[in-house]
């Protein structure tokens, strides 16, 4: 089903630890159209400032959740409101993770708010039997949120804090480079962590898709504001233009947000 | 009660040169890509016309990223011009343009007036271009990006070249970041624009104080967005009484409130672009509520309310007589 914008509602809206929200709404429509690794953008009640880019935290049957960090008054205003209050939101957009030969054993690394992007895809590689070991990290033990519901989806978790308030001391790349290699590597989070997920990929020649985050102007691929360096070679580049150095720009929220690390030049 | 019916009857058409718009409406250059990024969102039948995002001569790269900053009530942005140039934009890109449902503008952009002439004449002789917009304002690209919008003798120049490249109706998109823009106004329609586009972004600069560092890649940026429609408003009113051409109003367009502003102040038709941003249903929800409110006024066509807001400047000698 293609995208559109979507008049919602929220069910439900809680903070599951200091500045980080769930909001939950009813999205028929939504709900069954989307990928794992898909976006929506939150229009904002004002409307005075373009939509926010959230990812789909979790979808079943007329249900769509979001989690989101407070970051600024955008996703202020986003963690006001209420039960009962509607919402539109333009989506699902972008291409999510390529799931379609699932190995049996999978790596998914998640830092911070990149929580966000990988329960959807933890889940669908549960359901195609895949072990799934899940590597998730935070400033510390209270942000890591939602930690529960991996396990119940089936996930083996490890967890790290740079406090070292829970699991290990250090950067949830360190857990993940401790550890045995997958045959697949999924990872969302912020850029420095996946720039270190990609030289742990190529160092352990494990094939990793990375979900990037970027802050976007409309999208929906119209106005060039999200883009990320690819060889010029990677089919998601745009075919035209590229420079000397065989480098492309693409829209992260149009050819991505999921990227192939081997095809990223950051 | 107005009825739908009445609504249905005011005419919402303008005229800019020789081309008839359906709807007053244009979604602006840079925001909206070739339509076809919003065509599963938005009723393209619904606007007036889709400005392209801007071409030039050879290919570019654009600005480092982060090229996007949102700030109060606005956004800066910092592209710095990325597309293929023109020679791939015709061969690949321009024939997909011929289905869109609503005029076509395309935008040009260029670093010396042989650059407008070509790109303009290439672009202008194809069937699929029903008119052209010169994009002499844009903020973002190294120092020379605007010197010719602020400059009224590069303005004339570059007008002039372009308009003898073209028959097709001449737009020329005007800087905001002028000491006085009814200058270069009068500069542009004298060599030959058939319509003025008011206003380009406004330059700004944000700062991440944590890293003590420029947020934009590009350090310095437009601002776009509600933030500039008071700036915006003014500017058009103040092109309106200096020229005769018809005035495409924007900045920081939203609503149908905003949108009447801006024709009140002068404007013929409006640009929206950042709103797009917010919710693409935007510009239908502005034609509708146009409809809607002429129809109330017992108006029956958009040309009717343009300028209505014109009672010249206030006389400030006039209280200072009194006062002494
Ligand atoms: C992301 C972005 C890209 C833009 N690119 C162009 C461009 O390539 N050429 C141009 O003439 N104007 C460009 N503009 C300016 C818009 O067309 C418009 O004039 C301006 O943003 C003010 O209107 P708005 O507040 O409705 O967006 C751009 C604006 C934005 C926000
Ligand atoms: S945010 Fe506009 S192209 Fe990606």
């Amino acid at each position: 089903m293609p995208a559109r914008v979507h008049d919602t509602r929220v069910i439900a809206r809680e903070e599951r630890a200091p500045g980080v929200m769930m909001v939950t709404i009813q999205a028929p429509a939504l709900s069954a159209a989307v990928f794992p690794g898909q976006f929506v953008m939150a229009e904002l009640p004002s409307g005075c400032a373009a939509a926010v880019a959230l990812a789909i935290y979790d979808a079943y049957d007329d249900i769509v959740s979001l989690l989101f960090f407070i970051t600024g008054p955008r996703t202020r205003e986003l963690a006001a409101l209420a039960a009962g209050d509607s919402l539109a939101l333009l989506g699902p957009l972008g291409n999510g993770f390529d799931l379609r030969d699932a190995p049996a054993d999978v790596a998914i690394a998640a830092g911070g708010v990149g929580i966000a992007s990988v329960l959807l895809p933890a889940r669908e590689l549960v359901r195609r039997r895949s072990r799934v070991r899940l590597f998730y990290g935070a400033r510390s033990a209270a942000l890591l949120v939602e930690r529960e519901r991996f396990v119940q989806a089936g996930c083996e978790v490890t967890l790290a804090t740079e406090d070292g308030s829970e699991g290990l001391r250090g950067y949830v790349t360190d857990a993940l480079e401790a550890s045995a290699p997958a045959k697949l590597l999924l990872a969302c989070g912020p850029t420095p962590m996946l720039r270190a997920v990609a030289q742990i990929a190529t160092r352990t020649r494990v094939p990793a898709q990375l979900c990037l985050e970027e802050t976007f102007g409309c999208g929906v691929g119209g106005c060039w504001g999200c883009v990320v360096p690819v060889a010029a070679t990677s089919p998601r580049a745009p075919r035209f233009p590229s420079n000397e150095a065989g480098i492309s720009y693409a829209r992260i929220c149009r050819e991505g947000p999921v990227f192939m690390a081997e095809e990223l030049r950051w | 009660m107005v009825s739908a019916e009445d609504a249905r009857d005011v005419d919402l058409s303008v005229r800019i040169g020789g081309l008839r718009l359906r709807y007053p409406t244009m979604m602006g250059s840079g925001c909206y890509g070739s339509g076809e990024e919003f065509a599963r969102f938005a009723d393209l039948a619904r606007i007036g016309a889709i400005v392209l995002k801007s071409v030039t001569r050879l290919p570019r790269l654009g600005n480092p990223m982060p090229r996007i900053v949102h700030t109060p009530s606005g956004m800066l942005n910092a592209i710095g011009l990325q597309n293929p140039g023109i020679d791939w934009y015709l061969e690949h890109e321009i024939g997909k343009l011929a289905e869109r449902p609503c005029a076509i503008i395309g935008s040009v952009a260029g670093f010396s007036v042989g650059e407008y002439v070509e790109v303009t004449q290439r672009l202008a002789e194809r069937p699929e271009i029903d008119a052209i917009e010169l994009n002499v304002s844009c903020p973002n690209v190294a120092s020379e990006g605007e010197t010719f919008a602020c400059d009224s003798r590069a303005t004339s120049e570059v007008v002039s070249a372009a308009r003898a490249a073209t028959r097709k109706p001449l737009i020329v998109k005007l800087s905001p970041n002028v000491t006085d823009i009814t200058v270069i106004a009068r500069e542009a329609e004298s060599a030959g624009a058939d319509a003025l586009a008011v206003i380009n972004t406004v330059r700004g600069m944000a700062i991440d104080v944590e890293r003590a560092r420029p947020r934009l890649g590009n350090v310095a940026g437009g601002l776009s967005g509600p933030a500039i429609r008071p700036i915006a408003v003014l500017a058009v009113y103040e092109a309106a009484r200096a020229v005769r051409i018809p005035i495409i109003g924007q900045g920081g367009i939203a609503s149908l409130s905003d949108a009447l502003e801006f024709f009140l102040a002068g404007a013929s038709a409006i640009g929206i672009g950042t709103a797009n941003f917010t919710d693409p249903r935007v510009p239908e929800r502005i034609v509708d509520g146009l409809a809607e409110h002429l129809a109330g006024q017992g108006a029956r066509s958009i040309s009717e309310i343009v300028g209505r807001a014109n009672v010249g400047f206030a006389d400030v000698h006039q209280y200072e007589g009194d006062a002494g």
